[in-house]
């Protein structure tokens, strides 16, 4: 039997850094969902992979709250393709998230060696 | 499908058709991952995914519904049932204790209440009504009413119609505006005031079918013409609850209506209630602080000077209070709240048997689903969703039963209210369902549907199912253990009912007719030759053995009660019963006369004052038993004393409940009553001898003459005892049938799973008892846990109803043992069938099941 609770987890665990991830990416121009992932894949020298299971949702998430936008085009095979661009509201979102995470890894690496700092 | 979903999945292929492109499909599927699992999780993120979720359950529960006609009709009924006894008896306690007056705003109502050594009272005497009325600061209007028969017309069209007495502020205070015409207003309750009536819109429409012309036309109340001048609002039957007032007089009125009884307007006569409406802005804790201002300068309004000291007293410290008044007045109330509430209780443990059938039934069939589930579960469906969606079955289940139980209740609460009426009259409620009712109705049914779906929910959608018979078992044990208590229950009403009924209660209530009809009015003022000659023509009617005449009757909540002295002292301590007899009156009721002599003609104001005593007196007065010729005197009754001239049998007076109380029987014709009864001893057809009798008489009265049986009077004692009697002992044999229905199914399932084991226990030679016995066993051990769960609860739950008991308390042995011998008879009879088939299986054939 599947189990359907490491989807959730990796969901919840990514929430914050795949939603930024995917507005970044985002930031160049329009893109697919195939795309999106191979981007970020590439951009992060293979190092985060994302999960089909998080990105749709996380897609489909931000859509809803109106940070990203999706599209219908018809390509020159005559298939529907859906791509996703970046809002208004959504750069303005990607800019707090941006310093925010950056205020984030401070923190963290400040808590994770506080003897370094001390020197 | 949605347009949206149709988008989701060309989104997917246009991902799978390019990772395709790059690494080959076969790769790009094993990295997709589950795409079902995918679809559903994104679509979560869509947000109205809730409501097409809950439709979509609700269209599957359907189909399922349809798809298993046996199990869903079984279930439906049973709760059907189940719901709708809940729901009837929830309607009565709704009509009666929680319903709101059809009035302006009456949640700002309040009852007043006064406190008589620390008794709360709630009547009060017109001129008390009067003085608080004038309160304008706490008040902005009050009033003062009380229900009431009238006789409407004359002659053979004479008809007892049921209406109200109110004083002026009635209709102001409760804040009601006339259908048409208008209502009873404060001039029209000043003495003197040409008295004025309001018919209720039923009755307008009833007696004179809605004629607007019916304003300022005078019908006959008590054969004086009064003025009709408005009718009530529709759906408005006045503020007592259970009684329906067809009309409205101003009290002041009582003086040209019953020009004889001019004590009921003054002081001391304490039999109205008062609701009132508070200033706009008070709330009711400050108008009880401002009634504790205002009462002590006004309780001597409620004084008489001519009242004995002890009664002066009394009333000079009694303290007024206030209490919501939003639901009128009943003493209906009182009388049902707590049979209304152990009925609850009652109905409420069917239920949960039924659930746990019902339950139990779920089970049985999350187990042949048990391959559809687990494949649903395989392909990605979550375990929440199908529990959610299992428990949108059962609710479905249990609201259709809900429905069906609706229309149930409402026939049911009919009837229950009709079993209620006595001789006294219907009792009448607005018993139409209102809000509260469609909502208790609609949570239970939510909260049944949930209760008997959780369990086999959980079991059926869990990885590794646990053995259904452990949950099974305990259902069936917990089903034991709520048939144990209501068992014991209804043994203790029915029993209750039993001793009650069987009282000897000293005189022969068969055959016994009594006829009222206020009769003071029709013979008033030479009495007592028109009692005798009218007892003569009584007693030559074909069908009549004997007959007499009584002030008060046994069992009619009217008693006389003074203190007695005898041999010159004076009247102190236990109050005796008072009646007032005519001759011939042991005779008619069939009570013995032990020693001495009746009452005859001759013992009237021109003779010497006597009296009959019962053998209470006697043993209470007399403990040597020398009675005859001693003189008893009587408070204010017979100060000068009655020559004792006979000693009657014991009989009861007034309560079932209580021994004969010791009696004084006084000659009716040496002493002026209010209201005598004749009491007539038939033979044959009573129906005949009341026409006749009827026939009789209403020449010579010119009111409705009333007559109803001695029986009835006993019948409406017991009323209360005979419902709850009934009721119990009918819901005790369903809960006994749904938990000997619920352990069969246990008992048959376990026989069922375990033929191939039994098959070779018998093939190795175990004997056919022994087999028996094994099912057997498992019967009486679930009976044990089920009674030694239900022990405790039952007697926790049974002292609260102690005082309700008649002849045997709350932890009556008998009861008990005769409970638990029902229950076993029944699970006896439950593992029956199970254990024949078990102890039949044939070692061959179940060895082939395999």
């Amino acid at each position: 039997m599947l189990k359907r609770e490491p989807y959730r987890n990796r969901i919840e665990l990514l929430q914050g850094t795949l939603d930024l991830l995917i507005l970044q990416t985002l930031q160049w121009g329009p893109q697919h969902g195939y795309a999106i992932s191979q981007a970020i894949r590439a951009n992060s020298g293979d190092t985060l992979y994302v999960d089909t299971g998080s990105l749709y949702p996380a897609l489909h998430r931000l859509e809803r709250k109106g940070w990203i936008a999706a599209k219908w085009e018809v390509s020159e095979h005559r298939q529907r393709t859906k791509s996703y661009r970046l809002t208004a509201t959504g750069k303005k979102q990607l800019l707090t998230e941006h310093s925010r995470w950056f205020r984030m890894v401070e923190a963290m690496a400040r808590a994770l060696n506080p003897r370094r700092k001390q020197a | 499908m949605s347009r949206r979903d149709d988008d989701l999945d060309e989104e997917i292929r246009q991902h799978l058709r390019m990772a395709a492109e790059d690494r080959g499909e076969e790769a790009a599927r094993r990295e997709f991952g589950n795409i079902q699992l995918i679809k559903e999780v994104t679509r979560d993120m869509w947000g109205w995914r809730m409501l097409e979720r809950f439709l979509q359950d609700l269209r599957y529960a359907f189909r399922g519904m349809r798809r298993n006609p046996a199990f869903t009709l079984t279930a439906v009924l049973s709760l059907a049932l189940g719901i709708g006894a809940n729901t009837a008896i929830f309607s009565l306690i709704d009509a009666l204790l929680l319903r709101s007056l059809p009035v302006h705003d009456p949640r700002s109502l309040v009852e007043l209440i006064v406190y008589q050594n620390g008794e709360p009272i709630d009547s009060f005497s017109y001129p008390v009504v009067r003085a608080l009325a004038e309160q304008k600061q706490i008040f902005s209007a009050l009033a003062g009413f009380s229900g009431a028969k009238f006789n409407i017309g004359t002659g053979e069209s004479i008809e007892r119609t049921s209406g109200a007495w109110v004083s002026g502020e009635f209709y102001q205070t409760l804040g009601l505006q006339p259908l048409i015409g208008r209502l009873v207003a404060p001039q029209d309750d000043q003495p003197g005031a040409a008295p004025v009536a309001v018919i209720s819109d039923d009755y307008w429409e009833a007696k004179f079918a809605r004629d607007p012309q019916v304003i300022g036309r005078a019908i006959l109340i008590e054969n004086v013409a009064v003025t009709i001048v408005g009718v009530s609002p529709p759906g408005f039957s006045g503020a007592n609850v259970g009684e329906v007032a067809e009309i409205t007089v101003p009290l002041s009125a009582n003086t040209q209506l019953f020009s004889e009884m001019t004590g009921r307007l003054s002081t001391g006569s304490e039999w109205l209630r008062i609701l009132a409406r508070p200033q706009p802005g008070i709330s009711l804790a400050q108008v009880r602080a401002s009634l504790r201002v205002v009462w002590p300068r006004l309780r001597n309004v409620a004084v008489d000077p001519r009242m004995p000291p002890q009664r002066r007293q009394v009333l000079l410290t009694s303290a007024l209070d206030a209490i919501p008044g939003s639901t009128g007045w009943t003493y209906l109330r009182t009388q049902f709240r707590r049979p209304l509430l152990i009925l609850m209780a009652l109905v409420g443990m069917v239920l949960l048997i039924a659930c746990a059938n019902i339950a139990n039934l779920l089970l049985a069939r999350g187990e042949a689903r048990q391959r559809e589930i687990a494949i649903r579960l395989a392909i990605g469906a979550s375990r929440p969703r199908l529990i959610r969606q299992l428990l949108t079955e059962s609710v479905l289940l249990s609201s259709t039963g809900a429905s069906v139980a609706i229309a149930f209740a409402w026939a049911a609460s009919r009837v229950l209210v009709h079993l209620l009426s006595t001789w006294r009259g219907a009792i009448i409620l607005d018993l139409m369902p209102d809000w509260q009712v469609f909502g208790f109705t609609a949570a239970l049914a939510l909260g049944t549907g949930i209760l008997f779906g959780i369990a086999p929910a959980l079991r059926t959608t869990a990885a590794h199912p646990s053995s259904r018979t452990r949950l099974h078992s305990f259902l069936v044990a917990a089903q034991v253990a709520v048939s144990f208590v209501l068992l014991i229950g209804a043994g203790l009403f029915v029993r209750t009912f039993e001793n009650l009924d069987r009282i000897d209660p000293g005189f022969r209530h068969e055959g016994v007719l009594l006829v009222q009809g206020d009769l003071h009015r029709a013979i008033n003022p030479a009495r007592v030759p028109v009692y005798r000659d009218t007892l003569q023509q009584i007693e030559q009617l074909p069908g009549v053995v004997s007959a007499t005449l009584a002030g008060n009757i046994p069992l009619s909540n009217a008693w006389f009660t003074v203190p007695a002295g005898v041999n010159g002292r004076t009247p102190s301590g236990e109050s005796v019963h008072v009646y007032t007899i005519a001759p011939h009156f042991f005779e008619t009721m069939r009570t013995p006369l032990l020693a001495g002599r009746d009452f005859t003609d001759r013992d009237d104001t021109n003779s010497v004052d006597v009296g009959i005593v019962n053998q209470a007196f006697v043993r209470c007065y007399f403990p040597d038993g020398h009675p005859l010729g001693q003189r008893v005197s009587l408070d204010r009754v017979a100060d000068s004393g009655v020559q004792i001239v006979g000693v009657a049998g014991d009989a009861i007076s007034q309560s079932l409940r209580e021994p004969p109380p010791p009696t004084v029987y006084l000659p009716l014709y040496q002493r002026q009553t209010e209201f005598p009864t004749f009491v007539v001893r038939a033979s044959g057809s009573l129906s005949r001898v009341a026409s006749k009798l009827r026939h009789a008489l209403q020449p010579q009265i010119p009111a409705a003459i009333q007559i109803h049986t001695l029986s009835a009077h006993l019948e409406a004692e017991l009323v209360q005892e005979r419902l709850l009697a009934a009721l119990a002992a009918a819901f005790g044999v369903l809960a006994l049938i749904l938990a000997a229905i619920g352990l069969y199914g246990l008992l048959a399932y376990t026989v069922a799973r375990r033929t191939a084991e039994l098959g070779i226990r018998m093939a190795l030679g175990a004997d056919r008892a022994r087999l028996i016995w094994m099912i057997v066993k498992r019967a009486l051990w679930l009976l044990l846990c089920g009674m030694l769960a239900g022990i405790p609860v039952a007697l926790a739950a049974s002292r609260s109803i102690n005082s309700m008991l008649f002849g045997l308390t709350a932890t009556d042995p008998a009861t008990i043992v005769l409970a638990a011998a029902l229950l076993a008879a029944a699970a006896l009879l439950a593992a029956y069938i199970p254990a024949r088939r078990a102890s039949r299986i044939d070692p061959l054939s179940a060895l082939r099941c395999e």
